[in-house]
């Protein structure tokens, strides 16, 4: 049995009369790259903010390896790296100025050289004694990317971390994410709205919705049994038949006809190739085949099975 | 982490530029005084023995430093509460609307120990500014104006003290001057604790300040029980100091009194800050 | 007996001095007009209404004809006027008229009481009143009623100096029923409290005099402001 690095049971939080967390449960493992899913409003930030102490929940409980939150709190968060909705800084401080603060209270003996290195591996060499007042909503992300890992955590904790970055940007966080975790095998826990980017760096997953946990596993196995929303383009306008012709291959499949040279399906992921052979075997002429996992759509189809 | 934090609030605020205002504003207020003084004020002198000159003579130099040190402490006890209250009541909330309070409350450190260092620093900036007030009053004063006997002006009458006699008078003065403005920034704190924007308690103090202010002077019998329970009654205890004989036990009465509303309003602080849910 | 022997002194002194007046002033203008200047070390002890203030030691300086100054270290409070004032209006003879008032025991001396009016109405001073020891030709109280500034007793003790006419202690005694206090400078703490103090009480001002230098000559620089 893997070591469980979080585990949340029955988590609940209200704000007034609204009620953000209803019941929230999983469990991270050493290891993983978890990613924390779910739509603006299902409670993710709630959630994520009761892990490091900075919201009480009303009920339930959070054990962060294998301890207390609420009795051995200084003794977690010492382990501890986080980026909570967008890093912020003190602005009239200069990037080390901040990180030196902040590694003062980390818990840990961070030698200057150790945050300047970290400074450099996001990228931020030779800016560390510009004010962070200058520095653009990147920088700051990567600075605040420094920030969560110059103590050496073990496990890092980053909500929505993509929020507000360039493709470029983007890509940068996804591979430090991959590096943190096939280098240095840190933990990882990530939230985002969106499933694509849970995908590609995410081992396992856990999706709330409304306050609730829907579904926790595998991203692949999920990802698998779980049916994607299938958006076929075809050369000439030739959906209707096309679409004709799969409803022969499989008798009761629902099939949406979007424009004369388009359809779209709910298909098992396993099944696309299938589709793919059998469509080109047929004579179709497919320009693009695109599968859409919408969060929403997916959603839908898990509270519907 | 206690102190590792205070060091950390200790180089926010010396790294703010409103920690300076405060300082600015005090040396210039100090300096126009002096120059005041300097081209005038005999003529301060003459209002407040003016009754008395038509039998007496006073001899000697009156306009001196230690009445310059004076009159400057008792000028600027009324506004030195709204440059205090600039810094310690952004203390909290100001890492709130910054956004800074996240990462702060994510470090192994409790909050409590994040009130208390800021408590001190808070302090240390209200120490900083008594101190740098006593060096332009009480140093620059006596360089400008020379040293002398002290005179007075209480509502009962004046009080002469010898030169020599005003030394230590100062130093308490300067305690209890610091501790009525540590009320005030503990005050502060307790507000900041409460919001989530920096200019909300720094109003809500300056009001508090204002509010019982003027019900300490209204003369309304209404208001008699409740006046010697007003903080604001007893910032100006540091007065007492430079009667002759010192009435200690109204001193101890204020230091006390004082003293109580520093915990109460620290008590507040620490206890809304720990309940508090992070949301911003 | 004894009440009969006192009256009839009394009496026969009364008609004796009577003609007396303005030779006893005269005698006492004349010991006073020895004096050119002096210098003399001052101790003062105000007991004033309204008035904190310790002992004071100082020094006090006099020329002719009427300068006087006083050097103190701290702050020194003296009556406004009555350090030379009366000795300065005693000196031109042709200024005032004097009239015998009666005989009065002073500090046991038997003194004679002696008005002092002005001629003309340039002085501000309005009348004088005088306790002369008429043995020793020294002022024993005085009395000045001026203008501006009310009525100012003082008594006189005499030592060494008695042949100057100079004295080693004065006592001034106080009006300070017009003390009145700027109300809004006066906002300390605890002024509730206390009630507002009785206005129409007297004070004193006590000045002893040591070592006096007596025509031995002072600097006119004592003198500047």
């Amino acid at each position: 049995m893997e070591e469980a690095i979080i585990e949340i049971k029955g988590l609940q939080k209200s704000f007034g009369g609204f009620q953000a967390v209803k019941d929230v449960n999983f469990t991270v493992k050493k290891g993983d790259v978890f990613g924390f899913l779910g739509p603006n409003g299902a409670g993710k930030s709630t959630t994520m903010r009761c892990m490091l102490s900075l919201i009480m929940p009303n009920a339930g409980q959070i054990r962060l390896f294998g301890k207390d939150l609420i009795n051995e709190r200084n003794a977690i968060l010492s382990r501890v790296g986080s980026i909570v909705e967008k890093p912020d800084f003190y602005k009239y401080l200069s990037a080390l100025k901040n990180l030196e603060l902040f590694a003062r209270i980390s818990g840990a003996d961070v030698q200057r050289k150790t945050i300047l290195k970290t400074l450099d591996f996001v990228g931020l060499a030779g800016r560390e004694n510009d004010k962070v007042s200058g520095f653009s909503h990147g920088m700051r992300q990567r600075l605040g990317i420094a920030q969560t890992l110059m103590h050496q955590p073990e496990l890092i904790v980053l909500d929505e971390p993509t929020t507000g970055l360039d493709p470029q940007g983007i890509i940068e966080v996804r591979d430090l994410i991959l590096r943190l975790k096939n280098e240095q095998g840190k933990t990882v826990i990530l939230s985002s709205h969106q499933l694509s980017e849970i995908e590609l760096v995410a081992n396992r997953m856990v999706i709330i919705h409304k306050g609730e946990t829907l579904i926790e596993g595998s991203v692949s196995e999920l990802m698998n049994t779980q049916q994607t929303l299938l958006h076929l383009e075809f050369l000439d306008a030739k959906s209707t038949e096309a679409a004709a012709f799969i409803a022969k291959l499989w008798p009761g499949q629902d099939i949406q006809i979007t424009s004369p040279k388009t359809l779209q399906l709910q298909i098992e992921k396993s099944r696309i190739a299938i589709l793919n052979q059998n469509l080109v075997g047929a004579g179709f002429e497919i320009v693009a085949i695109e599968p859409k996992r919408k969060l929403e759509d997916f959603f839908i189809q898990i509270t519907k099975s | 982490m206690l102190w590792k934090n205070t060091y950390n609030e200790l180089i926010k605020i010396s790294a703010k530029p409103r920690s300076y205002i405060g300082i600015a504003a005090l040396t210039l207020l100090i300096a126009i005084i002096l120059f005041a003084m300097k081209a005038d004020g005999s003529k301060y002198i003459s209002f407040v023995t003016s009754s008395f000159e038509q039998t007496l003579s006073f001899n000697g130099n009156i306009l001196n430093g230690n009445l310059i040190a004076f009159i400057i402490l008792q000028m600027l006890i009324v506004h030195i509460p709204l440059l205090v209250a600039l810094v310690t009541g952004d203390l909290l909330s100001g890492e709130a609307a910054m956004g800074t309070l996240r990462m702060l409350l994510t470090k192994p450190i409790s909050r409590k120990q994040v009130v208390f260092s800021k408590l001190i620093a808070a302090a240390v900036y209200t120490l900083i500014l008594v101190l740098w007030l006593g060096f332009l009053a009480f140093i620059v004063g006596r360089w400008v104006f020379g040293t002398g006997d002290l005179i007075v002006l209480n509502s009962d009458g004046l009080v002469i003290l010898k030169n020599a006699d005003v030394l230590w008078r100062y130093g308490l003065a300067f305690l209890v001057a610091f501790l009525a403005l540590m009320t005030i920034s503990t005050l502060s704190l307790a507000f900041s604790a409460f919001a989530n924007n920096s200019i909300g308690p720094i109003v809500s103090t300056m009001a508090v300040i204002i509010l019982f202010t003027i019900i300490g002077a209204l003369d309304v019998s209404v208001f008699d029980h409740v006046k010697p329970w007003l903080f604001t009654t007893h910032m100006a205890s540091w007065r007492s100091l430079f009667n002759n004989p010192v009435p200690w036990s109204d001193i101890k009465e204020s230091v006390w009194i004082l003293l109580a509303h520093n915990v109460l309003f620290v008590t507040i602080a620490v206890y809304k800050f720990q309940k508090k849910d992070i949301t911003s | 007996m004894k009440i009969l022997f006192l009256f009839s002194l009394l009496f026969i002194g009364q008609a004796f001095y009577a003609q007396n007046a303005s030779q006893l002033v005269k005698a006492i203008r004349l010991k006073l007009e020895k004096v050119n200047d002096y210098s003399v070390d001052i101790h003062i002890k105000a007991q004033v209404p309204m008035i904190k203030i310790d002992e004071v030691d100082a020094k006090m300086y006099f020329k002719k004809p009427n300068r006087i100054k006083v050097e103190s270290k701290g702050i020194a409070i003296l009556p406004k006027q009555g350090m030379a004032e009366l000795n300065y209006f005693l000196s031109d003879e042709k200024a005032y008229t004097c009239a015998m008032n009666g005989n009065k025991m002073l500090n046991n001396v038997n003194t004679a009481v002696v008005s002092v009016i002005p001629l003309g109405d340039q002085s501000d001073i309005i009348l004088v009143k005088l306790w002369i020891d008429p043995k020793k030709e020294l002022i024993m109280k005085s009395q000045v009623t001026t203008k501006s500034n009310g009525t100012l007793d003082v008594t006189y003790y005499y030592g060494d100096q008695a042949k100057y006419g100079l004295p080693y202690k004065m006592v001034f005694t106080i009006d300070v029923k017009n003390f009145k206090l700027p109300k809004s400078v006066a906002a300390d703490l605890h002024q509730n409290k206390k009630s507002p103090s009785n206005t129409s009480q007297k004070g004193t001002i006590i000045i002893s005099m040591r070592n006096y230098i007596v025509n031995k000559g002072v600097g006119s620089s004592h003198f500047k402001n």
